[in-house]
C-alpha cells in the first residue's frame, strides 16, 4: 500500500469519528500553540530589552557616585559625595572620549504648569547629556553651552512628563512652570524612547547643571557622570584609564578600593539577554511539555484503536496486507492526527501571541523560526507516538487476530 | 463485467507460471502431506491437526464437515496461508509453502485466494464500495480501476443499489454477499469459506449459497466449512475433519452431524 493509499485510508476512518480525533488531536493543538505564543514572547521580550538597552546609548560609560563593595562594607551607591565636576572636566581631557555629561540630580522635583503639576526626578547637566545618554529632541532645543555656562533657568523635559501635565509637547514649550518653587522656563521636549513601568526613560526634566546647583537640597555633588566613548571596541580601555584618573584624584592609596563604580551599556545588554534568553528556554521547556503531554495522548489513542481494531487487522491481512501495510497505515494516522493538531496549533498560536504578549507588556509577534521548531517537532512527536502501536498491528499473527473476539 | 477466470490469469502469475513450466501434469491446486499443527499452551501442547493428507484439484467444490473443536478452522487457516503447519508439507499450485515468505505468502492470499468468514468481517465505516475495494488496493490496483471492478463485483453479487451503504446499514445476507464480492474481486483461484451462514437465517443462507455455487460452476475452486449436511450434501466432495484427522466423507448424514447439530452456535 502507497503512502497516498495510507493518507486516504487514515483520513477516511478519522472522519468516521470525528470527536475522538479532535479530543486526540487537542493535546498536540495546545502543546503546538503554545510553543508558538511563547517562543514569539520570549523573542519579544528579548528584542525589546536589548532594544530599550541599546536606545540608552551604545557607547555609553556610566560612573556612579560611591565605592562598590569593599572589606565587606558598601556605601550606598550615588550617596557618597565623591564625584566633582572638577572630575567631570578631568575626564573630558582624556584621549577616545567624544563627550562627558555630568550629572547632579534631585530625587523629587514638583513641576506646577499653571493649575497642572506632576512629580519626577530632575537631572542637571549640560548640552553633552543628549549625546552621552541618546536623546532626540521632538520640539524646541536641547540645553544649549550657553544656557549651561549662563546657568540660565530653562528646562528640557520627557514627553512622559508632558503627557503627566496634560499638556502635548508643542504647547509645553516656552511655557514657564516652576521646579519646587523656583521658576523655570520649558525650551524643549524629547523623543519618547518607549518602555512603559518601572524606571520610564521618558519621565525626568533636564536643567543646565549651573542652575540646579546650590539651588535645590541635595544637589551639591554628582551622583553620576555619563561618558560617551569614541570607539565602543575600546570601551575597556577607556574605562581602566578612567578609573586610574579618578583613583588619582581622589588620592586612594592601592589597597583601598575605588569609591566610584562603573558600568558599561554593553556589560548591561549582556546581562540582559543571557537572563531574556534563560527566560526564552523556560518559556520553550514548558510548552515542550505540553507537547509531550499531547504526544502521549496520541500514543495512547492509537494503542486503543490498535486494540479495537484487531479484528480489522486480522480481516486485512487475510485479504493480502502485509506487515508493512499495516505498520504504514497506522503510522500515517497518527501522524496525520499529529500534524493536523499543529496546523491548528500554529493558527491558534500565531493569534494569541499578540495578546498574550499584551498581557505581560512586550510586543511580542510569532516568528517563523517558531512555527517551524513547533511544526518539527509535532512531526517528531507524531512518528515516536505512531510508532509502537504501528508495529503492534503490524505484528499481530492473522490467525490469532481473526479469532480475537 | 467480473471475469472468473480460473488458475493462470488468477493465482500469483510468476508462481503459477513455474508451475506450468514443469510441464509434468498440472498438480493440484491444494495439496497436504501430513499436516500437524499444535498450539502451544504454556507448557501444555494441543494438537489440532494430527498428521492430515489431501489432495484438492482446481475447480473443486468441498465441503469440510467435523464436530466443533475438531480441527476444521484449523486447516482452512493453513489452505488459506494465514497460518504454517506444525509439521508436514502444504503444497500450493505445487509449491512448497514453506519456502515462501510471510510477504509472499501475503500475496498469494491477495491474488489467489478470497477469504469469507462467518462473522463476515467487514469494516464498518467504509463503505461497501471501499470494504469491496480493499484487497485491490493491497495488490497495487489503481483507484479508478478498483473501484469499477468492486462496483462489478457487487453488481454481481446482487447488491449494484447498496454501494454506498455502512455495513451496519446492511442485513446480515447482505453483509455476507459483500463479503462474497470482496473475496471474488481480485478474480482469486481458490474461495475459503469458514461457515459462511453460521449467522444467517435459512433463506439468507439459501442465497449465499446458490452464489457461491454459481461462482464455482464459473470454474472456481471452493472449500467450505460447514454443520449443515444438506449443505454439505450439494459439494461434489465431502472431507470430514475430527479429532485433528481426515477422511474422506460421503453423503449420507454420518452419526456425529447430531453432535454437531447439538452445539452448533
Ligand atoms: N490459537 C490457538 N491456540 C490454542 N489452541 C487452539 C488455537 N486455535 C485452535 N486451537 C484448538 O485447536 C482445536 C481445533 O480448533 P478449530 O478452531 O480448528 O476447531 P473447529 O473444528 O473449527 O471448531 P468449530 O466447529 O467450533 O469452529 C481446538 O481444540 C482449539 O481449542
Ligand atoms: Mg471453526
Amino acid at each position: 500500500m502507497s503512502y497516498a493509499e495510507a493518507l486516504r485510508l487514515a483520513l477516511r476512518r478519522l472522519r468516521t469519528n470525528p470527536l475522538r480525533t479532535f479530543l486526540t488531536t487537542l493535546g498536540v493543538i495546545i502543546g503546538v500553540g503554545s510553543l508558538v505564543a511563547l517562543i514569539g514572547v520570549g523573542q519579544g521580550t528579548q528584542t525589546a530589552l536589548t532594544s530599550r538597552i541599546a536606545g540608552l546609548g551604545t557607547n555609553l560609560l556610566s560612573i556612579t557616585a560611591g565605592g562598590s563593595v569593599s572589606g565587606g562594607i558598601r556605601g550606598a551607591a550615588g550617596t557618597a559625595s565623591t564625584l566633582t565636576i572638577a572630575d567631570a572636566n578631568a575626564i573630558a581631557k582624556l584621549p577616545g572620549i567624544s563627550a562627558v555629561a555630568p550629572e547632579m540630580s534631585v530625587s523629587s522635583a514638583v513641576i506646577v504648569d499653571g493649575r497642572q503639576n506632576t512629580t519626577t526626578s530632575m537631572t542637571g547637566t549640560t548640552a553633552a547629556e543628549a549625546l552621552v545618554r541618546n536623546y532626540q529632541i521632538q520640539t524646541g532645543t536641547f540645553l544649549t553651552d550657553l544656557a549651561v555656562s549662563k546657568g540660565l533657568r530653562v528646562a528640557i523635559l520627557g514627553p512622559t512628563t508632558v503627557a503627566n501635565l496634560n499638556l502635548s509637547p508643542a504647547e509645553v514649550v516656552g511655557t514657564n512652570v516652576t521646579i519646587n518653587g523656583i521658576p523655570f522656563t520649558v525650551i524643549g521636549v524629547t523623543q519618547p524612547k518607549g518602555g512603559s513601568g518601572f524606571s520610564n526613560p521618558d519621565d525626568f526634566v533636564f536643567t543646565p547643571i549651573s542652575a540646579v546647583q546650590s539651588r535645590f537640597t541635595g544637589a551639591a555633588s554628582l551622583r553620576t557622570i555619563g561618558v560617551s566613548v569614541t570607539d565602543p571596541n575600546k570601551i575597556d580601555v577607556v574605562s581602566s584609564e578612567i578609573t586610574s584618573l579618578l583613583r588619582l584624584r581622589h588620592q586612594l592609596a592601592s589597597s583601598t578600593s575605588s569609591d566610584f563604580s562603573m558600568a558599561s551599556q554593553n556589560q548591561l545588554l549582556s546581562v540582559a539577554s543571557s537572563t531574556s534568553a534563560t527566560l526564552k528556554n523556560f518559556l520553550i521547556g514548558i510548552a515542550a511539555i505540553a507537547l509531550l503531554v499531547g504526544g502521549i495522548g496520541i500514543a495512547n489513542t492509537m494503542l486503543v484503536s490498535v486494540r479495537e481494531r484487531v479484528r480489522e487487522i486480522g480481516t486485512r491481512k487475510a485479504i493480502g496486507a502485509r506487515r508493512r501495510d499495516i505498520g504504514r497505515q497506522f503510522l500515517v494516522e497518527a501522524i496525520i492526527v499529529t500534524l493536523g493538531g499543529a496546523v491548528i496549533g500554529v493558527l491558534i498560536g500565531m493569534a494569541v501571541t499578540g495578546p498574550v504578549g499584551n498581557a505581560v507588556s512586550v510586543p511580542a509577534k510569532p516568528s517563523l523560526a517558531g512555527i517551524g521548531l513547533a511544526f518539527g517537532s509535532a512531526l517528531v512527536v507524531g512518528v515516536v507516538a505512531g510508532y509502537w502501536p504501528a508495529r503492534q498491528a503490524a505484528r499481530l499473527d492473522p490467525v490469532e487476530a481473526l479469532r480475537y473476539e | 463485467m467480473v471475469v472468473l477466470s480460473v488458475a493462470p490469469a488468477a493465482a500469483d502469475s510468476d508462481l503459477v507460471d513455474s508451475v506450468a513450466e514443469q510441464s509434468a501434469p498440472q498438480p493440484p491446486l491444494l495439496e497436504g502431506r501430513g499436516l500437524t499443527r499444535v498450539f502451544q499452551m504454556g507448557d501444555a501442547e494441543v494438537a489440532a491437526l494430527r498428521g492430515i493428507s489431501f489432495k484438492i484439484e482446481l475447480g473443486e467444490n468441498v465441503a469440510i464437515i467435523g464436530p466443533s473443536g475438531s480441527g476444521k478452522s484449523t486447516l482452512l487457516h493453513i489452505l488459506g496461508l494465514l497460518d504454517r503447519p506444525t509439521d508436514g508439507q502444504y503444497l500450493f499450485a505445487g509449491v512448497d509453502t514453506d519456502d515462501l515468505d510471510d510477504d509472499r505468502l501475503a500475496s498469494l492470499r491477495n491474488r489467489a485466494i478470497g477469504f469469507i468468514f462467518q462473522s463476515f468481517n467487514l469494516v464498518s465505516g467504509e463503505s461497501a464500495l471501499d470494504n469491496v475495494a480493499a484487497p485491490l488496493v493491497y495488490a497495487g490496483v489503481k483507484r479508478k480501476e478498483r473501484s469499477d471492478r468492486a462496483r462489478d463485483a457487487l453488481v454481481r453479487v446482487g447488491l449494484a443499489d447498496r454501494l454506498h451503504h455502512d455495513p451496519s446499514q446492511l442485513s446480515g445476507g447482505q453483509r455476507q454477499r459483500v463479503a462474497i464480492a470482496r473475496a471474488l474481486v481480485t478474480r482469486p483461484a481458490l474461495i475459503l469459506a469458514d461457515e459462511p451462514t453460521g449467522n444467517l437465517d435459512s433463506h439468507s443462507s439459501g442465497e449465499v449459497f446458490s452464489l457461491l455455487e454459481e461462482l464455482q460452476a464459473e470454474g472456481l475452486t471452493l472449500v467450505t466449512i460447514t454443520h449443515d449436511q444438506r449443505i454439505a450434501n450439494r459439494a461434489t466432495r465431502i472431507l470430514r475433519v475430527e479429532d485433528g484427522l481426515l477422511t474422506e466423507g460421503d453423503r449420507e448424514a454420518p452419526a456425529y452431524l447430531d453432535h454437531a447439530e447439538r452445539t452448533r452456535p
